[in-house]
């Protein structure tokens, strides 16, 4: 059976997440850094009747996260397209569109290749995945300690109240699709699995975001990418640069993570449709990136994929929960 | 294939031998008249012990008294004449030449249709030496042989439980190859047992000549980077393997065992690691898995670097690279292929040449043609030196080099053409195909994903051999 650990899963989701963060753009402040840490909070609170459900399994729901997926798969594309230019890939600047589009289709093969595996396969790899990128994060985030100015984190500002950083909090989750098909899928306590996985985002989103503030806090206001900023501004030594670190991490999360979205696609797909067993992984990848030219002016925190996540995460299970609950109760009834 | 039963006419079956050897020199077939019936004895030259068949067989054989007929005879021979260990019988001819073929020598009567059967073989064999691949300081020096029961002596002996089974049988349509499944009772499930039994069943070749010929049938069919099962040459190597309930395969006339299943971590394990002390151990461990990143990583890291990300060196080194790659006439890329590609000639060609002429080509290659590449200015000094230290880390780890071959060049070929970036997805697609490797739904990449915290201890250190002793590790606790 195809079923992951729960090391797995959370390395899987948060290796989305991350990706989403060093995609994200304009400002960000201590107000940021706590509004999407709270955010994360509730939006484990949120997800007590998924969690209670131990995933999703019903066919209905199946077409709404199947939508859901293919649009986060696109944003992601999108996100990759707009940030990679920041990244500075060999190749791409220098090669023009179509150097883009190149470096766009070798992720997408390899997306394609890392999905069709299976999610068995994609669980492994994307714990050693996780692992690396930790590490080369960290090392990132050591050299970053020399710039680190903590007066920048009340210099910095954002622009957002609390409420809208909230709502980025909730736009930035887009992994909550994968996170309710995959919870289904995922060895042991649900409970202790959707908790392993929101401490772990946490954490990584207070480090990331506070780094940022504090690395990248006064250039704020002319920084596009502030994550990527941070990772560039990091230099360790005087005479060596080490934004290649950034690059690798940015390649690899970029890959797992619209993998992920491509690898609970085809999953859906093959329940929705068990007899569809060749190409799930193609027909997902195609929507992607059709919904990644559809999406392209939408930007990552806007309100429609905010609400999105929130359904995602939360009304979904919330109406199966309580349809459930009807139909057990007028089935006491009946008897 | 048909089998036909032997005849009770002695004269009649020795024709039909002849026939269906084809008259093949290496038969012998010696008739004689022992208690007064007419009988054959049939070896097949080589393959037999002369002085043994002489003096256990053919003179107990030949001073039987007078007996009523051949039934009496062979009764007589079965049950007061102790010939041979090893006395199967024979009632059909593809039975008979099987045995005749693996050195029994086999009597036939006139007027009954069977054969007995002795064991004497004794053809030329190499004896037990110094495995030549997996040479250790600490452990023992003994190898396997090509001799399918030498090897299962030799596990034997170092096992003496009966929990240890050993299964003979034969596979081959025309080679009839002995092969051993061997494996500890009370450590291997049956239900694994019967999948790998089912696996081997589906071996329908008319030859078995290596592990090679095999390890397909024991392995995934989707396309696999790294192999899943192991081999080793190493008799106490195989025992460690078959106490932590792994299964063996020992094919006769190869030195080498099957090992189902295989991780990825164990390809940097020696037997040496645990005769030295932890720290060391562990200390040995690292430099082999730093060994194995550099031998695949290196070359294409060199290229990206000094072609896409020159801001990673720091000025001095970045000056002296430039300085040494102004004056080569290739692109760095060219440079790099051209070199490694002249490695895996000369490689070749001194595995392929006889040893005196294999040294020969060493000096050519390494003093006349590096010597010369450098000095006439073709290749750069950097260069060559991040070459050869990528091919001497694979040495590091042998049983993982044909990988580490073909990785390198696909590496160099995305390094060279995208730079880090391009080395970073094809780290992501080489590390999906890894993850995807399993074996009887043991994963390759165990115990780092799925992470298994106990297996820690003989994977990013090595523990002490009390606290080993404490844990009782069986493979068994990777499956998935």
């Amino acid at each position: 059976m195809n079923e992951i650990t729960r090391n797995q899963f959370a390395s899987m989701l948060l290796i989305t997440d991350a990706f989403a963060l060093f995609c994200f753009t304009g400002s960000v402040s201590l107000m940021t850094v706590i509004g999407l840490t709270v955010g994360i909070l509730i939006q484990f609170i949120l997800a007590v009747p998924l969690i209670r459900l131990g995933g999703i399994s019903e066919k209905p729901a199946y077409i709404f996260y199947l939508a859901y997926l293919i649009m986060w798969g696109g944003l992601l594309f999108g996100m990759q397209w707009k940030t990679s230019r920041h990244i500075y890939i060999p190749y791409e600047n220098s090669g023009g569109i179509w150097g883009k589009l190149l470096i766009s289709g070798l992720i997408a093969l390899v997306c394609l290749y890392i999905s069709s595996a299976g999610i068995k396969a994609m669980g492994r790899a994307s714990l050693i995945a996780a692992f690396i990128g930790a590490v080369c994060l960290l090392i990132a985030a050591v050299s970053g300690l020399v710039h680190l100015e903590t007066e920048n984190l009340f210099r910095a500002v954002s622009g957002r109240s609390l409420f809208e950083e909230l709502a980025t909090g909730f736009a930035l989750s887009g992994g909550v699709g994968s996170f309710a098909i995959l919870l289904g899928i995922t060895k042991g306590s649900s409970m202790k699995n959707a908790a392993a996985y929101f401490i772990g985002k946490g954490v990584l989103t207070a480090a990331l975001t506070l780094t940022a503030v504090m690395v990248a806090g006064g250039i704020m206001e002319i920084t596009d990418f502030p994550v990527v900023t941070a990772a560039q501004v990091s230099q360790p030594f005087s005479s060596q640069r080490i934004d290649s670190l950034f690059l690798i991490v940015f390649a690899i999360f970029a890959v797992f993570s619209i993998a992920v979205q491509t690898a609970a696609s085809a999953y859906i797909f093959g329940e929705l449709f068990p007899k569809f067993v060749r190409f799930r992984s193609s027909v997902s990848l195609l929507l992607m990136i059709g919904a990644a030219f559809l999406l392209w002016k939408v930007p990552l925190n806007s309100v429609v994929i905010g609400a999105g996540a929130a359904a995602a995460l939360f009304a979904v299970p919330l109406i199966i929960l309580v349809r459930r609950g009807a139909e057990s109760a007028l089935k006491k009834g009946r008897t | 294939m048909e089998k036909i039963q032997i005849l009770d006419d002695l004269n009649q079956n020795i024709e039909k031998i002849k026939a269906m050897s084809g008259n093949s020199s290496d038969i012998l077939i010696n008739e004689f008249v022992t208690g007064g019936i007419s009988c054959a004895l049939i070896c097949c030259e080589g393959m037999v012990s002369t002085s043994v068949i002489t003096e256990l067989v053919l003179e107990p054989i030949t001073n039987i008294p007078q007996k009523q007929n051949v039934r009496e005879l062979f009764r007589h021979i079965q049950e007061n004449l102790l010939l041979s260990i090893d006395r199967p019988t024979a009632e059909d001819y593809t039975s008979m030449f099987r045995l005749i073929h693996s050195g029994f020598a086999v009597l036939l009567g006139d007027g009954i249709g069977k054969a007995l059967a002795f064991g004497v073989q004794g053809y030329a064999v190499r004896g037990i030496q110094e495995p030549s691949g997996e040479s250790n300081i600490m452990g023992a020096h003994e190898g396997l042989t090509e001799t399918v029961r030498t090897n299962m002596s030799l596990l034997r002996r170092r096992l003496k439980t009966p929990q240890l089974v050993m299964e003979l049988f034969v596979k081959g349509e025309k080679s009839k190859t002995d092969l051993c499944l061997c494996y500890m009772k009370d450590r291997v499930p049956e239900s694994l047992m019967k999948k790998i039994r089912e696996s081997l069943d589906e071996i329908r070749l008319e030859t078995i000549l290596s592990t090679g010929y095999i390890r397909p049938f024991v392995e995934n069919e989707r396309f696999e980077l790294f192999s899943s099962t192991g081999t080793t040459e190493r008799p106490d190597v195989l025992c460690s393997k078959l106490i932590e309930g792994r299964v063996a395969l020992l094919v006769d006339g190869v030195p080498f065992a099957i090992v189902i299943p295989k991780l990825f971590c164990e390809s940097f394990q020696t037997l040496d690691d645990y005769a030295f002390k932890p720290y060391y151990a562990t200390f040995i461990r690292w430099i082999k898995y730093g060994a194995f990143v550099i031998s695949v990583l290196l070359p294409a890291v060199y290229a990206a670097i000094v072609m896409y990300h020159p801001e990673l060196l720091n000025s001095t080194l970045l000056m002296l690279l430039v300085e040494s790659e102004k004056k080569a006439p290739l692109s760095i890329i060219t440079e790099v292929i051209g070199v490694l590609l002249m490695y895996e000639v000369i490689r070749e060609a001194g595995i392929r040449l006889p040893k005196p002429v294999g040294g020969a080509v060493s000096i050519v290659s390494g003093l006349i043609i590096g010597d010369a590449a450098v000095n006439s200015g073709l290749i750069s000094t950097p260069l060559l030196t991040i070459t050869a230290l990528s091919v001497i880390s694979g040495f590091v780890v042998p049983e993982l080099n044909p990988p580490i071959t073909v990785l390198r060049f696909a590496f160099l070929a995305a390094g060279g053409l995208f730079g880090l970036f391009g080395i970073s997805l094809l780290a992501c697609a080489v590390l999906v195909n890894i993850s995807a490797t399993e074996d009887y739904g043991f994963p390759y990449t165990a115990p780092l994903s799925p992470f298994a915290k106990a297996g820690m201890g003989d994977t990013a250190v090595r523990s002490g051999i009390r606290k080993m002793q404490s844990r009782g590790f069986t493979v068994e606790e990777y499956h998935e």
